[in-house]
């Protein structure tokens, strides 16, 4: 089966010369469509950076990253903006707000720059159910609490309906509950909308809703 | 526009302040661009009604009305049509019975000639003897009346106001219109003087005799006394304020931009283009010095329509349109400076961790 996201041979290194420092070492990974795959990894192992390649925002110093076998690296600018924007789902560490946007109008403002494949409305309506975000709609996102926000960050990506997920420590600030209801939602996602997930994290608590399981190590990424 | 109404909604007082500045740049740029239109006006008014488009001059004159003599002998030599009439001018300060002295310039004019038809009474009629005069509508708000008896300098004679005219200003002063005996006792001439310039409405006159000099009426205006230095002191401070307003705009919305460049961070790693966040800073700005221009705009129109009598302010619609179009060209120049740094916002600076 073909790969709905794949990176081969990625190095990605910072800085020159003795300032020079490797993050991620000969990367290789597979995302397949109605999969949860999980890359487990302590902080600063390489993790932000992984999912950033994968997702277009970074380019890596060397190697591929495929896109349903489409090289990403081979697109502009714009086509990589428009790439972002139609199939990539991103739940970022931090700041996945607009703060002066209420949690209604975070998904009108996808509306109004993806003018077509959103959810509908009553998709989105069952969706903020499931976050248990329902209440929260008419509030700024400074009004919220640190898992409300990620919640909304979650359903905001969800939202644009992408053919990828790429989360970055979505449960950080969530309590064991709140865990399962999100690793179940991405674990639906992937096996009823046929949706390609990945997550990185450092939560051991999201395995169990895992297809497979990477390890990251000081840049190394090995399949267990 | 989405972006940006949401924007300026939540973060009201912040936008607020920067519209409160606006108004006041535009509010100042307003009333100063008032003022030196109102006071050129005031230069020159009594010209501009006259619609001439020569002047000559005594060359030794050094272009000034009030200093220049021409000789009856002179204007005998030249062949002098309808489109040309004689005119003297000379400072006075008139004086009635009762009332305040009055500084004003006093303009000799012949009754058959072209600038006496040209002039137009809003009471009473234009003199038509040597002891009567046609006053700017000033004397009128200064308490001065219709017959009233007047003195100019020390004159022995009395001279009557018969008519008001209106808009009649030279010099930043009134006008007294009267006859050309009249300007020659002012200017203690005697009558081998024939009139202090020759003004003529063709563009192709020229006073054909060597103790001639022609200027078009541009010129002429231009070396009225102060009248370019404070045309050019206004436009200074006029155009320094325009920059300042630029700069104190490009300022707040670069500390603006910097404070939300987390923001277009996300939004550029969700995908949403760099165009858009772009045009939402435009919007935003052109939004806010439009909003701050309607303000200052509404404010300067309370500060004539409460303005005391004599301060000379005035406006027609080219002076408004580019005092408009200015700020607001400011405002978009002031906008498109962070454009830069919003097209080279990095998505990866805000995802770390
Ligand atoms: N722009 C950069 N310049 C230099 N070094 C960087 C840059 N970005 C990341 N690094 C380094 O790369 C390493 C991996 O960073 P990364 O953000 O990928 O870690 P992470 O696994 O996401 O950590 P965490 O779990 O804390 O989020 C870190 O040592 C970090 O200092
Ligand atoms: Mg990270």
């Amino acid at each position: 089966m073909m790969p709905t996201l794949a990176l081969k041979n990625v190095n990605k290194t910072f800085g020159h010369d003795t300032n020079e420092v490797q993050v991620l070492t000969n990367v290789n990974f597979e995302a397949v469509a109605g999969e949860v795959s999980l890359v487990i990894g302590p902080s600063g192992s390489g993790k932000s950076t992984f999912l950033t390649i994968a997702g277009g925002i970074q380019t890596p110093t060397s190697g591929e990253v495929l896109v349903e076998d489409r090289s990403l690296l081979a697109l502009t600018g714009k086509a990589r903006d428009a790439f972002r924007l139609n199939q990539i789902g991103f739940i970022l560490q931090a700041y996945n707000l607009v703060p002066y946007l209420t949690v209604a109008d975070q998904f009108t403002l996808v509306d109004r720059v993806k003018k077509q494949g959103n959810l509908s409305a009553t998709e989105l309506a069952t969706l903020l159910e499931q976050l248990g975000i329902a209440e929260l709609i008419q509030q700024y996102p400074g009004e919220l609490s640190g898992g409300q926000t990620q919640r909304v960050a979650i359903a905001r990506a969800l939202y644009q309906n992408p053919e990828i997920i790429l989360a970055d420590e979505p449960t950080a600030a969530l309590d064991s509950d709140r865990v399962k209801v999100v690793g179940g939602l991405l674990h639906d996602l992937a096996k009823q909308h046929h949706k390609a997930i990945v997550v990185v994290t450092h939560d051991l608590r999201l395995q169990e809703f895992a297809d497979k399981t990477y390890t990251i190590m000081d840049g190394h990424m090995t399949l267990s | 526009m989405f972006l940006a109404l949401r924007e300026i909604r939540h973060e009201k007082l912040r936008y607020g302040l920067i519209v409160g500045m606006i108004v006041l740049v535009t509010y100042l740029v307003f009333v100063l661009s008032g003022l030196a239109y109102g006071l050129a006006q005031q230069n020159t008014q009594a010209l501009d009604t006259w619609n001439a488009s020569k002047i000559a001059l005594n060359s030794d004159a050094n272009d000034s009305l009030s200093q220049s003599l021409i000789t009856k002998q002179t204007t005998d030599k030249l062949s002098l049509t309808k489109h040309e009439a004689y005119v003297g001018q000379a400072g006075v300060v008139a004086k009635a019975k009762g009332q305040a002295k009055l500084s004003a310039q006093f303009l000799g004019i012949q009754e058959n000639q072209f600038i006496y038809h040209r002039l137009t009474t809003v009471a009473g009629h234009k003199p038509t003897t040597n002891h009567q005069i046609l006053v700017d509508d000033s004397f009128k708000d200064n308490g001065y009346r219709l017959g009233d008896q007047v003195t100019l300098n020390s004159l022995t004679g009395k001279y009557q106001i018969v008519g008001f005219t209106h808009n009649a200003k030279l010099s930043v002063a009134p006008v007294v219109y009267g006859t050309l005996p009249t300007w020659r006792a002012l200017a203690h001439v005697t009558s081998a003087y024939q009139a202090g310039g020759i003004v003529s409405e063709r563009s192709t006159f020229k006073g054909a005799d060597s103790s001639l000099r022609t200027l078009s009426l541009s010129q002429f205006i231009n070396k009225l006394p102060g009248y370019s230095a404070q045309n050019m002191t206004f436009s200074f401070m006029i155009g320094f304020l325009m920059i300042i307003a630029m700069v104190v705009i490009a300022v707040f919305l670069y500390i603006l931009t910097m404070q939300k460049l987390p923001n277009y961070a996300v939004l550029r790693a969700q995908g949403i283009p760099a165009k858009v966040l772009v045009t939402t800073t435009i919007t935003q700005a052109l939004l806010l010095v439009v909003g701050g221009l309607l303000i200052g705009a509404g404010l300067t129109a309370l500060t004539v329509s409460v303005l005391p009598f004599g301060v000379p302010l005035a406006f027609n619609v080219p002076l408004l349109v580019g005092v408009t179009g200015g700020i607001l060209l400011t405002g978009v120049i002031g906008a498109l400076i962070p454009v830069r740094i919003i097209l080279h916002v990095d998505p990866v600076s805000v995802i770390g961790g």
